[in-house]
């Protein structure tokens, strides 16, 4: 099915060993949302495993977003929160919006950040943590596009400052996995404060990471049947200790291709 | 039914099925408001940004998708994306849509462009139409034809759904209908006389955000609103602390929380000037990533154009069209240009080197040297 995880992808989103971080980094035009939903759907929906649980933090997207992708997989995200396997935190609807912060309610399931204020953000992501974590289980811990907060957070939030958050979040869970933008104008001239901020955050947690999925689209251009290409890279850490996962993470470059209805097939080039 | 009484149920089963049928439909209808229509892609509701190549080109939607946002990039100093954002106007006010202009005054809606008057005549003639379609389809190479498709899927479009997409014209001026359905929220500048100097910590965007979220709180949930936002951090219009990242992009990033908060009633056009704030730093990119759709328009140095417009020859182009990101995406990568005409609007088309005349121009090597009469054309795209 092509709408499913694509075969060739199946070892790097399973769920990851413990204590891991992984990084998908995507550019204007790639985005992340069909592979982290594949990520959502290979720790919610594989058979016989009731024990994965899923906090997911999304700073550009609302709910009903992800809810509509995930049903194309079929996977319910309602009936999951409902089992308390999921739990949404929004970071979207009430971050910045001046008036909305009062009246932020969220639905079973779901919080909606209503502070920018970094103990604020990760003093609500903890307790989404705390919430799935009362009835035991594994808990990933998806964070999307942690960068905006850094980006639009003002002078207050720096690279570091973030950085220690994600850490703290990342020894109460089980592994961790972030989005982030590694465009070309934000790594590489960086002469503005938002650009060295968000370069120094994109490189410390590379080398962080067990492993790098990096979304770009095609050198050559755009293409009918290509949306863009998909590089793996292994973490540092993993090539140095001899774990489990070397045996079956392996550096590889693939092309992707997103379908109109939302589905993804990815493949060797030349394929 | 054999159980029920054949003369009381029947008729009511015959009843009820083709009037809860037919209400079905009457019902959708009156739910699809004026100047929306699903996406034939996904069936969420779009709406038209009052150009029809432009609808168009977003994919499978085509239309601009409801509860999302445009951004529309410029290089240099013309304002083919101001030319955009009042047609989005217009066809918001011909709507009945409520259009909200931020950071302008009222003086920008005066300008905009009058519903094209000739639009009855052309429905008459539309087999006319056909046929003419036909007889310019004989002209053209047949390696030429595919790009004739696009501009022919175009100007069908505007005529089978008019009242999607109306055709304005450049040269008239809109009436605004007497309770105007048109909201202008100009900066928020303090009173002139008060010399106290700007709070830089303060952003200039919270009365914007404060305004919009009102308004789109209280209007009732059948309205359909655009939110406009011309030259976005233009010196001319923002004070210089408007750019600091913490500003714009928390405004950008309410902005979006409003119009996903709001996903059946809102959309969204921004014109961004890039000759002053370059593709290459990174508060650009933050812009473009906190847009849904982003497009650049990049019209030719006016030395280079080729003005000369051949009698009987698609006019020539005026600037390329960037697609960086675009929801429903245009299927392949053909360069895409663009043309300002007085009547048709903004054409967007794949772009093509016209074919070298034999007689005059192809005695210079080049073939695209500068005529000197440019009159014609100038004339048609000064406005």
């Amino acid at each position: 099915m092509a709408s499913k995880i694509p075969p060739l992808l199946e070892p790097y989103l399973a769920l990851p060993p413990e204590a891991s971080l992984i990084l998908l980094t995507s550019v204007l035009g790639a985005s992340t949302n069909w592979l982290v939903l594949r990520l959502l759907h290979s720790a919610l929906a594989s058979p016989g495993d009731e024990d994965t649980k899923v906090v997911f933090v999304s700073f550009m997207r609302d709910l009903a977003f992800w809810k509509d992708g995930a049903k194309r997989l079929g996977l319910d995200l309602e009936k999951l929160a409902a089992k308390k396997r999921f739990k949404f935190v929004d970071g979207l609807s009430g971050l910045f919006v001046p008036e909305m912060q009062k009246a932020v309610v969220g639905k079973v399931g779901e919080k909606i950040l209503s502070n920018p204020a970094l103990e604020h953000v990760s003093g609500d992501i903890f307790g989404s943590i705390r919430d799935l974590k009362a009835d035991g289980g594994k808990i990933l811990l998806v964070v999307d596009q942690l960068d905006l907060l850094l980006a639009a957070g003002g002078e207050n939030i720096g690279a570091v400052s973030v950085g220690e958050m994600l850490m703290g979040l990342q020894e109460e869970v089980h592994s961790t996995v972030t989005t982030l933008s590694a465009d070309f104008p934000l790594v590489s001239v960086q002469q503005t404060p938002l650009e060295k901020d968000h370069a120094a955050f994109l490189l410390s947690m590379a080398h962080q990471a067990d492993f790098t999925m990096a979304l770009r689209l095609l050198d050559s251009g755009t293409a009918r049947d290509v949306s863009g290409v998909i590089r793996i890279t292994v973490g540092d850490q993993l090539r140095e200790d001899d774990r489990d996962i070397q045996r079956r993470m392996e550096e590889r470059e693939l092309l992707y291709f997103v379908g109109g209805d939302g589905g993804v097939r990815v493949f060797e080039r030349g394929q | 039914m054999a159980f029920r009484k054949r003369g009381v149920v029947l008729p009511q089963a015959g009843s009820t099925t083709p009037s809860g049928s037919s209400s079905l439909p009457t019902a959708a209808a009156k739910e699809q408001a004026k100047g929306t229509r699903p996406s034939p892609l996904t069936g969420t509701p779009t709406t038209s940004t009052g150009t029809s190549s432009l609808d168009s080109l977003f994919g499978g939607h085509s239309g601009l998708v409801l509860g999302s946002s445009l951004l529309i990039e410029e290089q240099g100093t013309t304002d083919f994306g101001g030319a955009v954002l009042r047609y989005y106007a217009a066809e918001g006010v011909v709507q009945g849509h409520t259009v909200h202009v931020l950071g302008v005054g009222e003086a920008w809606g005066r300008e905009l462009p009058g519903l094209n008057e000739e639009k009855p005549k052309k429905e008459v003639a539309k087999v006319d139409g056909i046929g003419r379609e036909r007889e310019e389809r004989m002209k053209i190479a047949w390696r030429y034809e595919r790009l004739g498709e696009f501009g022919t899927s175009g100007r069908e479009k505007t005529a089978t759904t008019s009242t999607f997409c109306h055709t304005f014209d450049l040269s008239k001026r809109l009436i605004l209908p007497s309770p105007s359905n048109i909201h202008f929220s100009p900066l928020s500048t303090q009173p002139d006389l008060s010399f106290k100097p700007t709070d830089p910590s303060v952003s200039p965007f919270t009365k914007f955000l404060t305004y919009l979220e009102r308004q789109l709180a209280s209007s009732p949930p059948t309205t359909i609103h655009r939110i406009i936002i011309p030259s976005l951090l233009s010196p001319a219009l923002y004070p210089s602390h408007a750019s600091c990242p913490e500003h714009v992009l928390q405004f950008l990033h309410s902005l979006r929380a409003l119009l996903r908060a709001h996903p059946t009633t809102t959309s969204a056009l921004i014109t961004f000037p890039l000759s002053l704030f370059p593709r290459s730093t990174g508060l650009t990119r933050w812009i473009e990533l906190l847009s849904d759709s982003v497009i650049e328009l990049a019209p030719f140095p006016s030395s280079s154009l080729q003005v000369k417009a051949v009698p009987g020859q698609e006019e020539p182009a005026q600037g390329m069209l960037n697609i960086h990101c675009l929801m429903g995406g245009v299927g392949g990568g053909d360069d895409l240009s663009f043309v300002l005409g007085r009547r048709k609007g903004l054409v967007v088309r794949p772009y093509s080197l016209p074919p070298v005349d034999g007689d005059q121009e192809g005695q210079n090597p080049g073939g695209i040297e500068v005529e000197g009469g440019g009159k014609a054309t100038k004339a048609d795209i000064e406005f």
